[in-house]
C-alpha cells in the first residue's frame, strides 16, 4: 500500500545501503585521523598559525610567551618564567677559548645540558670535546670525541672543545629552506624551534658539527629543569626540529657570562664584548697567539682558539 | 608562731634553695671558652674582591670552625643542615673521599699549631733540601715549581711568624695580597690575570649590569703545590642505549 503523499522516494533498501555506506565513511575517516590525536597534546591551533618570530609584534609574542609557558607546564608539570630577550646596542659577542690551558674534563659540557634544558635521554650536548694528539699535526681526522681516562689531561694530548661558532659568514644559515635559522645583530646565530621544519639542512653545512636534531621528543626531569627561559634560548624544543649553542642568550643577554664560562676549572674560557675595547677579548685577540678552526672555509668565526705562549 | 621557729623555717627555705642551685651548678659543666679563631684573611677586607666563599682555610676548617659555608658549592650534594662526617687519621691527615680526590684541600691554617711567638727552625738534608717534619706528610705538599730550593718555606713566608709573608727582597707582603707575592716570579701570568685572561671569572662581561667575580692565585692554585693533579673527566657524548 503506498500513499503518494507520504512517499519520500526512500525505501526501505535505500536507506539501509545509504547509511551502512555513510557509517562506514565516518568510521574510515575517524581511523585516517586517529594518529592526529597523539599530536594533539602539546600542538594547538594557536600553535599551527604562529607568525614567524621576525613577524611577531610585541603584543603577539606576550601571547606567545604565556601560552609556550603553558605548554611547558602542561608538559614538564613546572610553570617556567620564557622571555623574549632583545640584542643590545653597540654589543657583538665574541667567544675565546685557551687551548693551553684546557685539560679537556668535560665539565663546561654538562654545565650546558643543565642550563640550556636539552634531553637527558638521548642526551644532546653541544659542546664536543676532541682529545688531540700532541704531535703537531693538528689532524682532526685524529681526533677521539668519546675519550675516557681515570684523569685528564692524559701525556700526549690536548683537548679542543668545540661548540658553535657563530659565524659571521655561517652555511648554515645560508642552507635553511624556510628561514627558520638566522644571525641576530650580535652576532649569536639562533633558531625559531616553531618555525622549523628538521629538514637538517643546516647541520649537515656545518663545518663544525654544531648543530644537533631531536630526534625524539626530549625528556627533562621537573627538578633539572631550568626555568628561566629564552624564546630564541633553553625554552625546551620540540620533537623534530633543531637546536644549537645560542650563547646562553637567557644569560649573556642579561649581561652574565654563558655557563660553560662559569664552570671552567682552569678559565680557559673567555666571552665579552669584541666591540668593547677594553673587554677581555679585545685583549686576547690583541696579545694572543689566535688560532681559527677551518678557517680556509672563511666562514669567518667569532669563536676563536688562543694560547698562552 | 614563735620567733624561733619563724628563723628555722627562714633557714630551712634557704638551705633548699641553695641545695636546689648547687645540684643544678652540678649538672651544667661552666662554658669553655671556645678557642679564639684565627682567620688568615679577614673576609671584610676582600669585599668586592673574592667571593665570600674564598677564605683561605680548608673546607674542613672552616665546617668546624661554623664559619659561613655558603660560598662553598658542597651543598650541590651535601644538605645544609647534615655536614658530612669528616675521617681523620692518627696522623691527622684528612682521608678524602674518592669522588672529592680533585678538590683542592691544600691551603692550611699554620697558626693552629705555629702560634707568631714559636718560629719554626727549619732542618736541612745533606743535600741542601728540606726535611720536611714527620707531622707535615700529606698535611702538606711542598711541590713548587722544579727547583728544590723553591721548597724552602722562607722563600715566601717570614720566619718569625708564618701568617706573614716577604717578597725575596724582603719587602713585606700581607697574607690577603699574596697575589702580588705570586707575582714576584710569575710575571707574565701575573700580566694575563690582571687583564682578565688567566684564571676562573663569574659574574657579568657587563659591568654596568653587574660586577665580574675574579679569583685570587690562590684560590685556586694550593700556594705549596701549584701544579694541578688531574681531573676526571665527565661522560662523553651519550648514545641511546639500543634495547630501549
Amino acid at each position: 500500500m503506498s500513499d503518494p503523499s507520504t512517499d519520500t522516494g526512500v525505501t526501505r533498501r535505500s536507506f539501509l545501503r545509504t547509511s551502512t555506506v555513510l557509517a562506514a565513511g565516518a568510521a574510515a575517516v575517524a581511523a585516517g585521523i586517529a594518529p592526529l590525536r597523539k599530536l594533539g597534546q602539546f600542538s594547538s591551533v594557536d600553535e599551527f598559525l604562529q607568525k614567524h618570530y621576525k613577524e611577531l609584534t610585541p603584543e603577539e609574542m606576550k601571547t606567545v610567551l604565556s601560552r609556550i609557558e603553558t605548554e611547558v607546564e602542561r608538559q614538564y608539570g613546572i610553570r617556567p618564567h620564557v622571555r623574549d630577550y632583545k640584542p643590545m646596542n653597540g654589543v657583538e659577542y665574541v667567544y675565546a677559548l685557551n687551548l693551553t690551558r684546557c685539560v679537556g674534563c668535560r665539565k663546561c659540557v654538562h654545565a650546558c645540558v643543565a642550563e640550556n634544558n636539552q634531553s637527558r635521554n638521548p642526551e644532546i650536548q653541544y659542546i664536543r670535546v676532541l682529545k688531540m694528539p700532541n704531535d703537531g699535526t693538528f689532524d682532526l681526522e685524529k681526533s677521539d670525541p668519546v675519550y675516557t681516562a681515570k684523569a685528564v689531561p692524559e701525556a700526549g694530548s690536548f683537548y679542543m672543545p668545540v661548540q658553535c661558532h657563530h659565524c659571521k659568514n655561517p652555511p648554515c644559515v645560508r642552507v635553511c629552506p624556510v628561514k627558520a635559522t638566522w644571525q641576530e645583530p650580535d652576532g649569536i646565530t639562533v633558531v625559531d624551534y616553531n618555525w622549523c621544519i628538521g629538514c637538517r639542512y643546516c647541520e649537515a653545512a656545518c663545518p663544525y658539527f654544531a648543530r644537533r636534531f631531536n630526534w625524539s621528543t626530549p625528556s627533562i626531569p621537573k627538578e633539572q629543569m631550568n626555568t628561566n627561559m629564552s624564546y630564541l634560548g633553553n625554552r625546551p624544543r620540540y620533537k623534530g626540529v633543531m637546536e644549537k649553542c645560542h650563547f646562553c642568550i637567557q644569560r649573556t643577554r642579561a649581561g652574565r657570562y654563558p655557563a660553560c664560562l662559569e664552570v671552567c676549572p682552569t678559565g680557559s674560557r673567555k666571552f665579552g664584548n669584541i666591540l668593547d675595547p677594553n673587554s677581555e677579548v679585545s685583549y686576547i685577540l690583541k696579545n694572543k697567539r689566535v688560532l681559527i678552526l677551518k678557517e680556509e672555509l672563511g666562514t669567518l668565526p667569532r669563536f676563536f682558539y688562543y694560547f698562552d705562549v | 608562731m614563735s620567733e624561733e621557729s619563724k628563723t628555722s623555717l627562714a633557714l630551712g627555705t634557704l638551705t633548699v634553695v641553695f641545695a636546689a642551685l648547687a645540684i643544678a651548678f652540678a649538672r651544667v659543666p661552666a662554658p669553655v671558652p671556645a678557642p679564639p679563631r684565627q682567620p688568615l684573611v679577614v673576609p671584610a677586607n676582600l669585599a668586592g674582591v673574592l667571593p665570600p666563599g674564598t677564605v683561605r682555610i680548608s673546607a674542613a676548617q672552616l665546617i668546624k670552625s661554623g664559619g659561613d659555608t655558603s660560598g662553598l658549592d658542597c651543598y650541590a650534594c651535601h644538605h645544609k643542615d647534615q655536614p658530612p662526617v669528616i675521617k681523620v687519621e692518627a696522623d691527622r691527615r684528612i682521608i678524602l673521599p674518592k669522588e672529592h680526590s680533585d678538590l683542592i684541600f691544600g691551603m692550611r691554617n699554620c697558626a693552629e699549631c705555629h702560634p707568631a711567638d714559636k718560629p719554626v727552625k727549619l732542618e736541612y738534608a745533606e743535600d741542601g733540601t728540606v726535611v720536611v717534619p714527620e707531622a707535615h706528610r700529606g698535611l702538606l705538599a711542598m711541590a713548587h715549581g722544579r727547583n728544590f730550593r723553591n721548597e724552602n718555606c722562607f722563600n715566601c713566608h717570614d720566619q718569625d711568624q708564618l701568617n706573614q709573608l716577604h717578597t725575596a727582597d724582603g719587602t713585606k707582603v700581607k697574607f690577603e695580597d699574596a697575589t702580588l707575592l705570586c707575582a714576584g716570579c710569575h710575571g707574565p701570568t701575573y700580566r694575563d690575570w690582571e687583564a682578565g685572561i688567566h684564571g676562573r671569572t663569574s659574574g657579568y662581561w657587563d659591568r654596568s649590569a653587574g660586577p665580574i667575580v675574579r679569583q685570587q692565585c690562590a684560590s685556586c692554585h694550593d700556594p705549596h703545590a701549584p701544579a694541578f693533579t688531574g681531573l676526571i673527566p665527565m661522560p662523553g657524548p651519550h648514545f641511546r642505549a639500543r634495547d630501549k
